[in-house]
């Protein structure tokens, strides 16, 4: 576990693998602030001791940590641009790289084989106290369900900071089963992942972000730790973590968002029907509705923007009845279809104005509201 | 209003110096003295302009404007008038906005239910001494609520409200008024601020209030 204390004032000096350092600066480095007005978040921190170089960054909603070994001849920490140590690092010309903080003058001197680079540093005494979960109880969970339930259910969370429950993942552990429920108020994900052994029961709510960013740093181990403080979230990969704050409030109550009966169940081809609404995506602009319009034994799929023009495509399906107009934004219909495990997708719906349901082949449910078709 | 347009080169003196070569171009004197010079294309923009107050010297073959205390002058020769029309405007009416806070609050006013709880609307433009609430409206149980209307809710709004609800509060009649901040848009800073103190943030669309659209479907009330 990495050690979350900063020594500041000593002159720190490292040599290093320039692949090892790059690889671990493109993994804190997501969690760089993007906003200019605290300099000190674009900053990346460096600590070296102990024949390693800890790396960390935090947008104070999100931090990164990594480890990088290194031959250390001065321990000390300094806190450097981010985003322009990052590239450097990225284009050195040889193997190992060499940086020795030269306090007195508050730089960095970066050496590379026939290249040098000499840098403003920040100070390290600015840089924020990040979650220390050394002393705090962790549980391991399989990587693979982890990382499958996130990326099948965080992109249903909102992107409307306005109403930050809705910017989150309902996170849920109980028992072996993990569940994970998001929604922006126009669609639901929810999944329900058998986790192949008991985890502890909790509850939280995570930023969505937070998760998609730890499903592009999880890399290829087996097992990824959690940790849960009153007011943080950990999750371990190997030597890097990330901990990210938890969400404040009440998720809405989702169970009972699923209708409990509809007018139609469907199996469509979910490869086929995908495309159909790729290719129509297309032609929707101005968020404008896409129309489904299903018959006796078909689907036609249109997209109407005006002042770009149409598209419309038909496909087979087991449909019977009067026939049913319903409208959808591509985007989520095609996110859900994304979601969906299986050859097939069950297309459940009720009327043009109720909610519809697409499910697969496990227990993963998308839910998304229709839009009202003009006229 | 003056339009002439005209064949004609445009030399500017004063703090730098420019020339507009030979060309047809369209030349405006407004009668407030500001005199502009366009052509067709390079957008709204003028090529070159003299803001009020100009003297304009109209000597035949050229107009002399100048900037009175100013070494500012726009000379135009005029090598070929192709138009020539003076029109007077009339009073000068100013641009109405559809969508500013004025607005939203007329709509609100018609239809407080759309704050999302059943309220009465007492008065418009409730006076206090420190300013006037957008809206005083009175809800189910007869509590008094104040509600403030943005077209954009920040920090702001929600500090105003404050000062307002402390202000109406001091009435013994109304202790237990509460306040509503509703907005087109809401930042998310103001919302945690706004719960914080205990008032509702509420999003609205114009469109939606007027019935000019059908509100978005949801799965529940966000």
């Amino acid at each position: 576990m990495i050690e979350s204390e900063t020594t500041v004032g000593a002159d720190l000096k490292i040599t290093c693998s320039k692949d090892e350092l790059v690889q671990g600066l493109s993994v804190v480095g997501r969690a760089l602030s993007t906003r200019t007005a605290i300099q000190i978040l674009s900053g990346i921190l460096l600590e070296a001791s102990g024949g390693q170089v800890r790396l960390a960054a935090t947008d104070m909603e999100l931090s990164v940590r990594a480890v990088v070994a290194a031959q250390v001849e001065g321990e000390g920490s300094v806190v450097l641009p981010g985003r322009t140590l990052v590239d450097i690092a990225r284009l050195l010309p040889a193997a190992e790289v060499t940086l020795e903080h030269r306090a007195a003058e508050s730089v960095v001197h970066i050496s590379s084989g026939s290249a040098s680079y000499t840098l403003q540093t920040f100070n390290a005494e600015d840089f924020p106290r990040l979650p220390d979960f050394a002393e705090s109880e962790t549980f391991s969970v399989a990587r693979g369900p982890l990382l499958e339930t996130i990326t099948r259910v965080a992109r249903a969370a909102s992107r409307d900071e306005a109403r930050p429950v809705l910017t989150g993942v309902l996170v849920q552990f109980a028992g072996d089963k993990l569940v994970m429920a998001a929604t922006d108020s126009y669609r639901l994900a929810v999944k329900e992942t058998a986790l192949g052994g008991a985890a502890p029961d909790l509850e939280a709510i995570v930023p969505s972000r937070a998760l998609q960013e730890l499903a592009r740093i999880a890399g290829d181990v087996d097992e990824i730790a959690v940790g849960v403080q009153e007011n943080q979230v950990l999750f371990a990969v190997g030597d890097v973590w990330l901990t990210t704050r938890r969400i404040d409030g009440q998720f809405p109550n989702y169970r009972q968002l699923l209708p409990e009966s509809f007018e139609h169940e469907l199996m469509v081809p979910r490869a086929e029907l995908l495309d159909v609404v790729r290719r129509a995506h297309v032609m929707i602009q101005r968020a404008t509705p896409l129309q489904l319009r299903f018959a006796d034994g078909e689907v036609t799929v249109v997209a109407r923007t005006h002042d770009v023009g149409e598209s419309r495509e038909s496909m087979p399906v087991p449909f019977t009845g009067e026939p049913l107009e319903i409208g959808f934004n591509a985007e989520f219909l095609r996110d859900g279809l994304e979601s969906v495990d299986g050859d097939d997708v069950k297309f459940k719906l009720i009327s043009s104005l109720r909610p519809a349901v697409l499910e697969g082949e496990d227990d993963f449910t998308y839910l998304v509201m229709p839009i009202r078709l003009p006229g | 209003m003056r339009l002439i347009v005209a064949r004609c080169e445009v030399v500017y003196s004063g703090r730098v110096s420019a020339v507009l070569p030979e060309a047809v171009r369209l030349l405006i004197l407004k009668s407030d003295g500001s005199v502009l010079v366009h052509d067709d294309a390079g957008g709204f923009k003028p090529l070159n302009w003299m803001t009020a107050p100009t003297f304009v010297a109209d000597e035949g073959d050229k107009l002399v404007v100048t900037k009175p205390k100013t070494e500012d002058q726009l000379e135009i020769r005029l090598i070929e008038v192709l138009s020539d029309v003076e029109h007077d405007m009339g009073e000068s009416a100013a641009l109405q906005k559809d969508g500013v806070e004025r607005d939203l609050q007329e709509a609100l006013a018609a239809t407080p239910e759309a704050l999302g709880e059943p309220l009465t609307l007492v008065k418009r433009e409730w006076a206090t001494e420190i300013g006037p609430v957008d809206l005083m409206c009175k809800d189910a149980g007869g509590e008094w609520v104040a509600v403030e209307v943005k077209r954009i809710g920040t920090i702001e709004a929600v500090e105003q409200l404050t000062r307002y609800l402390a202000f109406i509060r001091e009435d013994p009649a109304k202790t237990g008024c509460r306040g509503i901040l509703v907005a087109e848009r809401l930042k998310p800073q103001a919302v945690a601020l706004a719960e914080s103190r205990g008032m509702r943030a509420v999003a609205v669309e114009l469109a939606v209030l007027r019935g000019e659209r059908e509100p978005d479907l949801t799965l529940f009330a966000a």
